[in-house]
């Protein structure tokens, strides 16, 4: 995060997975920064450099994606509800555990 | 949370508790049996955890400022009876998450997709093997991450309100938030799980 201004080169060479550079740093800088990324919590400049980035690495763009997805699929995730019974014998628990102290 | 003089006549103090702690619990029980629920994975432990977080409440109801919201008070006593409970019963070790397991060392395992386009995610998640791959997945994260994840991406809190009640900064929070959603990440896209043709039935479109 303390690369921002190199974290993610403004000309990325061409758009062939083959030359995909992650073991280079650039993909892996970008990876450090992906979530502030999703949160829109980054400068205006730096989305731009990485939307650029996006746009020439088709590995990159598959990652981003597979992690808003995950991030989505976890603000949708189901839980479960108490029932009224539940809710009852919970409350009286806890008020005979209280009194018993 | 902090012991502070009553605000109210002392002459009626068991009166005034039971009143405020069973609007208390009724405003907030399934709140926070869905966090625990969501921390713990199972509706037993689960129900432990309310009680364990209510019961705390109870007793510390009276010294209760109001400098934060009631809601971030009592996720912050759940968050902590979490670990406490968790200790006695000798969890998982926790360990540290680092940036660099999460680099993708093949180029196939940069490009593993979780397979929920052209899909609304209720949609997705009725698929039950994307479901459970979920579910176990936070499961397996460490604890502390597990936790930053659920508050952040599941209750919906800013990152401030976790870093109040983790007892973290917002930058240790964001940093922890991260490293949890790429586990999940890894383990849900690791797992294969590929778009199926019951959509009609509840799967996934192919």
């Amino acid at each position: 995060m303390t690369k921002k201004k190199t974290a993610v080169p403004k000309k990325m060479s061409k758009p062939s997975s083959h030359r995909h550079s992650h073991g280079q740093g650039h993909c892996v800088d970008l990876l450090r920064q992906l979530s502030a990324y999703i949160d829109d919590e980054l400068p205006s400049n730096i989305c731009r450099e990485i939307r650029r980035h996006l746009g020439a690495c088709p590995n990159c763009e598959v990652f981003i994606a597979s992690l808003q997805h995950t991030v989505t699929l976890c603000r949708h995730r189901p839980a479960p509800q108490l029932t009224s019974v539940e809710r009852v014998n919970m409350r009286r628990a806890i008020l005979d555990a209280a009194n018993a102290r | 949370m902090r012991a502070t003089a009553p605000k109210t006549p002392p002459q009626q103090p068991a009166m005034r508790e039971p009143d405020e702690f069973d609007r208390l619990y009724r405003d907030h029980v399934d709140l926070i049996y869905r966090y625990a629920h969501r921390l713990c994975g199972e509706s037993e432990s689960a129900k432990d955890l309310v009680q364990e977080t209510f019961l705390n409440a109870y007793q510390g109801l009276k010294d209760f400022r109001g400098e934060a919201r009631v809601s971030t008070w009592l996720y912050t006593i759940a968050s902590r009876a979490c670990i406490r409970m968790r200790r006695k019963r000798k969890g998982e070790p926790e360990h540290e998450l680092s940036l660099e397991e999460f680099v993708p060392t093949s180029e196939g395992e940069f490009r593993l997709q979780i397979p929920i386009d052209g899909l609304s995610p209720e949609e997705a998640l009725q698929n039950k093997e994307l479901r459970q791959a979920l579910d176990q997945a936070i499961e397996k994260l460490p604890r502390k991450y597990r936790m930053a994840l659920v508050l952040r991406d599941m209750e919906g809190l800013s990152a401030k309100e976790v870093g109040t009640i983790m007892g973290l900064n917002e930058r240790a929070v964001k940093s922890r938030l991260h490293r949890a959603r790429l586990f999940v990440r890894r383990e849900l896209s690791a797992r294969g799980i590929t778009h199926r043709d019951d959509h009609k039935s509840g799967g996934l479109r192919s």
